[in-house]
């Protein structure tokens, strides 16, 4: 396949056009401009599932397209300032890529049916295209400054959809929160890009791997006296941004908070897409992570981010309440996996997670949708109302719980083995590795309880049991649920049925996840200073080369005798995660519906832990009440003060003061030395000089001729003598 | 035969005269005599060279034009006078000290 402009351009300019057009168009034409919008994301799907079946045919680990054009050029002789952009295609970005479009696809199409009563319907819309274009550009960045410009662009979106009711009370603070408490990281991140830019002359990811394999990221710098690692201030910074967008412990506070937004925008955006981009941002990251020596901090980030969350989603009644914090929870895991060293299976999670809870997601709308109510403890029996919903979520919820032949037991699994591994190998791991069991079990138990509240038992309120719409089949309704709950298999992902290479199915492409996505190794890093790139143009201009198929390794570079012991305790590892998820589902059933154990017991008996839960551990009366209020107000107040009654008082007025002071001194030396002086001087001698001069000319003739005779005789006796 | 010395004695005389002319006289009409009188000086100069020292006939030509402006500047001259009477009633020279009226 041809890589240029008009087969990879598309992606990201299908939804943008769609988004310009639209803004004008929404509020004449809404249902065009609902068309349009839907189109152009169907049409970035059939691009990107060309590129990802490009790479599926290859099928080779080092396949990669890096197209680049000159944004600008400052560069001033020895002074080199060139900034390039350009898309960068390799397996990790086409199988984002397909996951972004296809998942944007299916829930603007359930949009369509969801957001149809909404008075700003297509105005919905418009700031979907807007934020799928920015996704999909992101996804096809080569470089760390155009993902910033894309990843603030999202930022935006998700700000306008957060308050999208804006007549809803809370809804305007819930958006202005998610988009500063973002921007807290988003801070930190454009640091790291200016480090980056700093040591390697460019932000393109190829060219610091490049620079990182060559050791330029080794120095330090020298604060106050204090020498800090260039690679691990760098690292800190760019996954500051992932935090922030990733929403990991202590700046995850935004993401429950965005749940405000309509409920396929939360989807969209705030579970499969936008959040998962932070940590797509650390993927690429990867080898200045490894470099900067972070991955321990990272890891024990996400294990306390996902058990945290996970026990909040415990107590929560609100049914995307409970799917905000298990998003927090299982983003926890893929920064485990980043922590872990696990790349590809981070980057697995990434994709059926996203899957998954965007299938969550519209489930939790279809419902929202027909009983018109979100708090779980006035559902209850709603599996006969709403059959095909209960169907999708069922195995949205096996796929999140990790029951085995789930997309999320597949990924959540090798994550989990891979963190038991370093455990065993390192022990200041364990308590990542225990968080993380500890995780899993809350979230089977969490997920289940949401679903036996919703549709299990006898309703709970009857008027709005009666009043919920039968549901049926529809292609806009709930054919977008089914067809993501269809690709919750695991199978799908891992060409096995269990992750563990053990039930084989498509031959010799099984395993393509991890035969395909390697992580950068850091001993292979310099190779990318060679690393090609060519321009991007409406012609393809690259050397035709038939790369080797990759192969499965069994041994995943690792000796037979290390394999097999990583091999047995992933084997441990998973039958530990198929108890742990059994355990939980199994907990929540005799809780719901069995009724044999009483929630109420479990609450009275810990009240003081579930008080904490409730207030969700103190971190919005932190930030709010202690940070905000006592610290930052009353130092706000402090500098207005400052700025009032000093900088103006003394430094404003002072200014003026001596200004006028100034000006007076300068208006008499004007008056009196300028003009009376100078200027006035100039005529008067001039005049002084003319009444002189003047004498001379009388206008009598005769006296000039008197003049003119004795010069010229004096001249020539002069001569004479 | 007169020597070149007589004729260039004569024709200082004439040029003193007509400076002397030209300076003492407030008569306008008297000025013009006055520069007659110069210019009949210089050209009894050009006479007196071009026989003397040159031989040809171009001091004599020279005289000739000399006269010839001669003439054409004192009707000028007189021209000028005439209006300025009209103008002023007088042809005395320091009446003509003005730039206008």
């Amino acid at each position: 396949m041809d890589y240029t402009i008009s087969t990879v351009a598309p992606i990201v300019l299908l939804p943008f056009f769609a988004f310009v057009i639209n803004v004008f168009l929404a509020k004449r034409v809404p249902l065009a401009a609902v068309a349009i919008s839907t189109l152009a994301i169907f049409g970035s799907f059939i691009c990107a599932f060309r590129i990802f079946l490009d790479f599926q045919n290859v099928y080779a680990v080092g396949y990669h397209i890096h197209k680049v054009f000159t944004w600008f050029d400052l560069s001033a002789g020895e002074h080199l300032f060139k900034v390039n952009m350009g898309i960068y295609i390799d397996n990790m970005t086409a199988v984002m890529l397909l996951m972004v479009t296809a998942v944007a696809t299916l829930i603007h199409v359930f949009s369509t049916w969801y957001m149809h009563d909404d008075e700003r319907f297509a105005r919905f819309f418009v700031y979907m295209s807007l934020f799928t274009s920015a996704m999909l550009g992101l996804v096809l960045s080569d470089n760390l400054l155009s993902m910033f410009i894309f990843w603030e662009l999202m930022g935006f979106c998700s700000y306008s959809l957060i308050g999208f009711y804006y007549e809803k009370e809370g809804a305007g603070n819930a958006s202005m929160k998610a988009f500063m408490t973002t921007r807290v990281g988003d801070v930190f991140f454009l640091l790291g890009i200016l480090i980056c830019w700093m040591i390697v002359g460019s932000t393109t990811f190829v060219d610091i791997y490049a620079a990182i394999g060559a050791g330029k990221f080794a120095g330090s710098f020298n604060v106050f006296g204090i020498a800090l690692p260039i690679a691990t201030v760098a690292a800190f910074s760019v996954f500051m941004g992932t935090m922030g967008k990733s929403a990991q412990f202590p700046i995850h506070v935004w993401l429950p908070d965005a749940m405000f937004g309509p409920t396929p925008c939360s989807a969209l955006i705030h579970a499969a897409t936008m959040v998962a981009a932070g940590v797509y941002l650390s993927l690429r990251m990867f080898p200045l992570m490894e470099a900067g020596h972070l991955l321990t901090f990272i890891a024990y980030i996400g294990a306390i981010t996902a058990f945290g969350a996970a026990t909040i989603a415990l107590i929560q009644t609100d049914i995307k309440a409970v799917l905000a914090y298990s998003t927090i929870s299982q983003l926890g895991y893929m920064v485990i996996g980043i922590g872990v060293g696990s790349y590809n299976a981070s980057f697995m999670h990434l994709i059926t997670h996203a899957v998954f809870k965007a299938c969550l997601f519209l489930s939790a709308g279809s419902v929202i949708h027909s009983i018109h109510c979100q708090e779980m403890p006035q559902m209850g029996g709603l599996r006969k109302k709403l059959p095909y919903t209960f169907f999708a979520m069922l195995l949205c919820c096996f796929a999140i719980a990790g029951v085995p032949f789930f997309s999320g037991f597949v990924s959540k699994d090798r994550i989990l083995g891979d963190a038991l591994v370093l455990a065993l190998e390192n022990p200041s791991y364990w308590g990542v590795a225990i968080l993380g069991f500890g995780g899993a079990l809350l979230t089977a138990f969490y997920m289940f309880r949401m679903l036996f509240l919703t549709f299990f038992g006898e309703p709970r309120d009857h008027h709005i049991y009666d009043h919920a719409h039968e549901e049926h089949i529809g292609w806009n309704s709930n054919v977008p649920l089914l067809i993501l709950s269809v690709f919750t298999l695991g199978l799908f992902y891992s060409g096995s049925f269990t992750g563990q290479g053990e039930i084989n199915l498509f031959g010799s492409k099984n395993e393509w996840f991890s035969t395909l996505i390697h992580k950068p190794e850091a001993s292979h890093l310099e190779h990318f200073a060679h690393y090609e790139h060519e321009d991007f143009g409406a012609t393809d201009t690259r050397d035709k080369v038939e790369l080797p198929k990759a192969q499965y390794d069994e041994n995943h570079g690792m000796d037979e005798h290390h394999a097999h012991w990583v091999h047995q305790i992933h084997h441990l590892g998973a039958i530990l995660s198929i108890l742990i998820a059994f355990s939980g589902i199994f907990m929540a059933y005799l809780m719901y519906i069995k009724k044999s154990v009483n929630p109420g017991w479990w609450a009275e008996t810990f009240a003081g832990w579930r008080r904490a839960l409730q207030n969700k551990y103190y971190f919005d009366d932190l930030y709010i009440n202690k940070i905000i209020q006592k610290g930052l107000l009353p130092f706000n107040d402090m500098l207005a003060k400052f700025d009032s009654q000093y900088y103006d008082k003394y430094v404003v007025d002072g200014t003026a003061v001596l200004n006028r002071w100034a000006f007076n001194v300068a208006r008499w030396f004007d008056n009196n030395i300028i003009d009376s002086g100078m200027v006035d001087g100039t005529g008067a001698s001039v005049r002084a000089v003319n009444l002189i001069l003047r004498t001379i000319q009388s206008g009598k003739i005769q006296l000039y001729f008197i003049v003119l005779i004795v010069v010229l005789g004096s001249y020539i006796l002069t001569l004479r003598f | 035969m007169i020597s070149l010395g007589a004729y260039l004695g004569i024709s200082f005389i004439l040029f003193i005269c007509g400076i002397m002319v030209m300076i003492a006289r407030k008569n306008i009409i008297a000025i013009l005599l006055g520069i007659e009188l110069i210019l009949n000086a210089s050209a009894l100069n050009f006479a007196a060279y071009t026989k003397f020292v040159n031989g040809n006939l171009e001091g004599h030509i020279m005289a000739l034009f000399i006269i010839i402006t001669a003439a054409a500047e004192s009707a000028v001259g007189l021209g000028i006078v005439i209006r300025f009477f009209q103008l002023r009633e007088s042809i005395h020279i320091d009446d003509a000290s003005t730039l206008q009226n």
